[in-house]
């Protein structure tokens, strides 16, 4: 088997991928897990299900692998089968009742919420978050959260998986125009979370 | 660009997605219009202060990935596995590539089918016929016999034609054009003298000359319909040509010339026929008719050599032998009976004429 360049695009590793190569497969992973992994963290808001669906997502790849088509755009179908996953487990959870990230933890954790605790378990997050402002990234956070589903949705799929407006609305199923609505309104929504920040307001001078 | 359209595509100019001519009108409408650039920097700062901040996942992901990946794939039952194959060939024999190639290939394929079709058994006669460069020699290597044998079996007939008049007669088997020209280098060829006496057959043959080319078929028509000079012509244009069918045409054709001026001038032709084709079946039954004709005429020494010829052809072995012997008991009759009259024949007799040759007393037999 060639070896697999690093410098090749998705739609190249997957066909490999397809012929076999596990390799390519492997190089997928390394590139998306993490994007992954946030949008599923992000649209659950329960970190006892992300790593598990992350991988789900993964192995619903692995399992439609040959219906994949060179002419279609990979990160699209690995967010739509993402986006779909996450519907699904959203709606499980809805009968069964797991902490949420907004949640106060509760005893001595002086108002801390879940989504505190698992940001300040990550080095590399937490070392951000400090440069930037652990308030601001915490208003952020909240007011992401805060948005309604589809303008999270939508949200989440322009700013961590960095699809293009086009590619979210054959995603999510809407025209382009109302994504775009929903992401001005979410924009909008943020912006009033965070006037309250003096460094915001000095960025809008 | 008014506000309006502005609006539009702020979020496009935001993210990068707007064409060159369109963001350079959108970054001019900004310079004059305050409002809008109030927008668009408002927008900008809360995409800028607002970006989420990556958490890495934990380490166990990836290869837990991976670790599934290969379980899955392991433990995929055969049908699904099957499935996938197919797929992965579908997507190759979906491919616009494939299909033109195929699409050249069966273009290549019928092109081929049609040209061979194209071609028939007519087709590569011509060829042949023209492909052989020595039909005048052959004629005249058929037609033309020694002149030795000429003056001994056609007698005083024969005698009188002369080499001349052989080549005449090739060429007379070509057309009516080519006879006439024939005609003029030889005027009185033995066998125009013949076909003058049997008008009747003659005028029953077909035009000569006004088919190019003669099949088996219609030669032996012509032969088993006893238009031989017709069928004669027709043999020789087919041994001409020379191919499979040419050593049996010659065989017909001399049949046909037996047939219509007998022995005398067919013994010399089979003889010819002989020596085209020694050691095949038409060779030997050529031999063999020469040595009945010389048989015939009273040529017992010719005879004897058609038939000596045949001894070695196992085929016609037995009946060379009984031929030989029969051939044999004439001589010595022949020699008995010279004897006798030469012991008869009183001393006057000298000044008588000579007696009559043998080969006139076997004429009178048949």
């Amino acid at each position: 088997m060639a070896a697999v360049r690093g410098d090749a695009s998705d739609e190249v590793l997957m066909v490999r991928y397809q012929r076999g190569d596990r390799d390519a497969f492997a190089l997928l992973v390394k590139r998306y897990n993490k994007q992954v992994y946030n949008f599923v963290l992000r649209q659950l808001r329960t970190p006892a299900l992300c790593e598990d669906v992350t991988q789900e997502v993964f192995m619903r790849l692995v399992q439609n692998a040959a219906d994949f088509k060179h002419e279609a755009r990979f990160s699209t179908w690995l967010y739509a089968i993402a986006r779909n996953l996450c519907i699904d487990q959203l709606r499980r959870l809805q009968h069964r009742r797991h902490p949420s990230l907004d949640q106060p933890l509760g005893g001595d954790d002086d108002g801390r919420t879940l989504g505190d605790s698992v940001s300040a378990q990550h080095p590399t997050a937490n070392a951000e978050r400090s440069a930037v402002g652990s308030e601001v990234q915490a208003s952020i956070l909240r007011a992401v959260d805060a948005l309604p589903e589809d303008q999270r949705e939508v949200f989440l799929l322009r700013e961590i998986a960095d699809l293009p407006f086009k590619d979210i609305a054959e995603i999510t199923g809407a025209s382009e125009n109302t994504v775009k609505s929903r992401m001005r309104y979410a924009l909008d929504r943020l912006k009033q979370a965070l006037c309250e920040f003096e460094e915001y307001a000095r960025a809008l001078r | 660009m008014d506000c309006e359209k502005f609006d539009r595509i702020v979020l496009d100019l935001l993210y990068g997605e707007l064409d060159e001519l369109t963001e350079a009108a959108a970054r001019r409408h900004i310079e004059h219009c305050a409002r809008c650039k109030g927008v668009s920097s408002g927008l900008r700062a809360t995409r800028e202060v607002g970006a989420l901040t990556l958490v890495d996942p934990p380490d166990s992901l990836e290869l837990g990935i991976l670790e599934a990946e290969r379980r899955m794939n392991a433990a995929l039952p055969l049908g699904k596995r099957l499935g996938r194959a197919v797929s992965i060939l579908a997507v190759y024999a979906m491919r616009p590539q494939l299909a033109m190639a195929a699409l050249l290939l069966l273009m290549i394929g019928s092109s081929l089918f049609f040209l061979r079709s194209r071609t028939s058994a007519e087709d590569s006669v011509l060829v042949t016929e023209r492909g052989v460069a020595e039909t005048e020699a052959e004629h005249v290597a058929i037609l033309a016999p020694p002149d030795r044998r000429v003056t001994e079996a056609a007698a005083p007939l024969a005698s009188a034609v002369p080499k001349a008049a052989a080549k005449g007669e090739a060429v007379a088997m070509r057309g009516r054009e080519e006879q006439a020209k024939a005609a003029e280098v030889a005027p009185a060829p033995a066998e125009a003298a013949l076909d003058q006496a049997a008008p009747g057959a003659a005028d029953a043959e077909a035009p000569a000359g006004s088919e190019p080319v003669d099949s088996m078929e219609a030669a032996t028509a012509a032969f088993q319909g006893g238009r031989y000079v017709e069928a004669q012509r027709r043999f020789e244009e087919i041994a001409s040509r020379g191919g499979a069918d040419a050593p049996t045409a010659a065989l017909q054709a001399v049949e046909a010339l037996r047939r219509q001026r007998g022995c005398p001038a067919a013994a010399p032709r089979y003889d010819d026929v002989h020596s085209r084709y020694p050691g095949t079946s038409v060779g030997s039954e050529a031999a063999w008719q020469a040595g009945d004709c010389y048989r015939a005429l009273g040529e017992l020494t010719h005879a004897r050599q058609s038939l000596e010829a045949l001894l070695e052809v196992p085929e016609y072995r037995s009946r060379a032998q009984t031929a030989l012997q029969e051939l044999s008991a004439r001589e010595e009759q022949v020699a008995s009976a010279a004897r006798k009259a030469k012991a008869a024949a009183p001393p006057a007799a000298a000044a008588a004429p000579a007696p009559a040759k043998p080969n006139a007393t076997v004429d009178a037999a048949h």
